[in-house]
């Protein structure tokens, strides 16, 4: 991921992780990297109540935020219509690195997933490739959010459909982990072409 | 329902403030960025060795009310978020060895939560492992330095999730 030179100052970051200690290292990245407006939860109600009352640049969410998990709580931020934050770029941390579970948080409406533990230069790479990649918006009964349609692969269970998207059920999960190239991959939007 | 009489859906584009304000000029570069980060890493860390000491104690006291049948109905969960934080905050400090055995404690109790026998001994035998790694002698090893250690755990976490 080469990315050209990232200016944050001044954007409003808001980082949702259960461990206080992992969201200061968060943070301790966040200024390095030249942001100062970082605002930290550890509940995703608390995410919620944060995005009714200001106005939130990014969100960083740890998957296993308690007590429903950032994966449901993106797709609730994305489905809640009058959410003037509902195009808010989503970026989910996970150390569940299942492709399973990599693409049921693509499906909940994420814009990136990034691998726990991670390093200044990974998280560094996937908030430039939000910035430098933006994606269009979908909009169906069933999805919402940045196009999941990529011409890299053939997704299987109606991932890449167009209309009638099917829904998207956060549950059991299965399979070996990615790497986070292949996490990369899942999100590296190509295309942009027909309906299927 | 046909494909005929399918709603559309609505496709557009969305050029969030985020990427508007992260594009602009006056930037830091990506190198000088990733270099001020680590600067700041370990600037915060000066309190890691104190923070992991606590997450230690207290998983170790999760443990033993387990063992003893006195812990609360959720402990399991409890001592899986101590063990992933151990492992994501010990990896990006770059204490390998922790990270390691708190890796192998996070596989035991996920395989615990998915049905495997709950064998308390494999869990105290972790927890034995991970105060270990923590001590001065231990603390800046990497794993392939104490192969009898990792394969044991290994060895562990696969008999009980088979």
């Amino acid at each position: 991921m080469v990315s050209p030179t990232m200016n944050l100052s001044g954007l409003v970051i808001l980082v949702a992780d259960p461990s206080s200690y992992m969201s200061m290292l968060i943070h301790s990245m966040l200024r390095g990297f030249g942001n100062s407006k970082v605002l930290e939860v550890r509940h995703s109600s608390a995410v919620l109540e944060t995005l009714t009352t200001q106005k939130i640049d990014i969100l960083i969410t740890d998957a296993r935020i308690p007590p429903r998990g950032g994966l449901l709580l993106t797709r609730a931020i994305r489905r809640k219509e009058d959410n003037e934050n509902r195009t808010v770029p989503i970026l989910v941390m996970t150390s569940d690195l299942r492709e399973s579970t990599v693409k049921l948080a693509r499906d909940a409406g994420a814009n990136m997933v990034i691998a726990k533990p991670m390093s200044p230069a990974s998280l560094y790479d996937r908030l430039a490739w939000i910035a430098f990649n933006p994606r269009q918006f979908v909009d169906t009964a069933n999805y919402f959010g940045p196009d999941r349609r990529f011409k890299i692969e053939g997704y299987p269970g109606g991932v890449g459909r167009r209309k009638g998207d099917k829904a998207v059920e956060i549950g059991a999960e299965a399979g070996p982990a990615l790497a986070q190239n292949d996490i990369d991959s899942l999100f590296s939007a190509a295309r942009v072409g027909q309906d299927s | 329902m046909t494909k005929e009489t399918e709603p559309d859906a609505r496709v557009f584009f969305v050029d969030t403030r985020f990427q508007r304000l992260a594009r602009r000029g006056g930037g830091i570069s990506r190198d000088q960025a990733i270099s001020q980060a680590q600067a700041g890493i370990e600037e915060a860390g000066g309190g890691f060795e104190e923070w992991v000491d606590a997450e230690l104690n207290e998983l170790v006291d999760l443990v033993k009310s387990a063992s003893t049948g006195r812990a609360a109905p959720d402990w399991l969960e409890a001592a899986n978020f101590r063990s992933r934080q151990l492992r994501d905050v010990g990896t990006t400090m770059g204490f390998e060895l922790l990270s390691f055995v708190a890796d192998s404690l996070c596989d035991l109790l996920d395989s615990i939560a998915d049905g495997a026998e709950c064998n308390m001994e494999s869990v105290v035998c972790h927890v034995d492992a991970l105060v270990l790694s923590r001590q001065e002698r231990y603390r800046h090893m990497r794993p392939d330095q104490v192969p009898d250690l990792t394969k044991g755990l290994r060895r562990v976490v696969k008999h009980v999730s088979t």
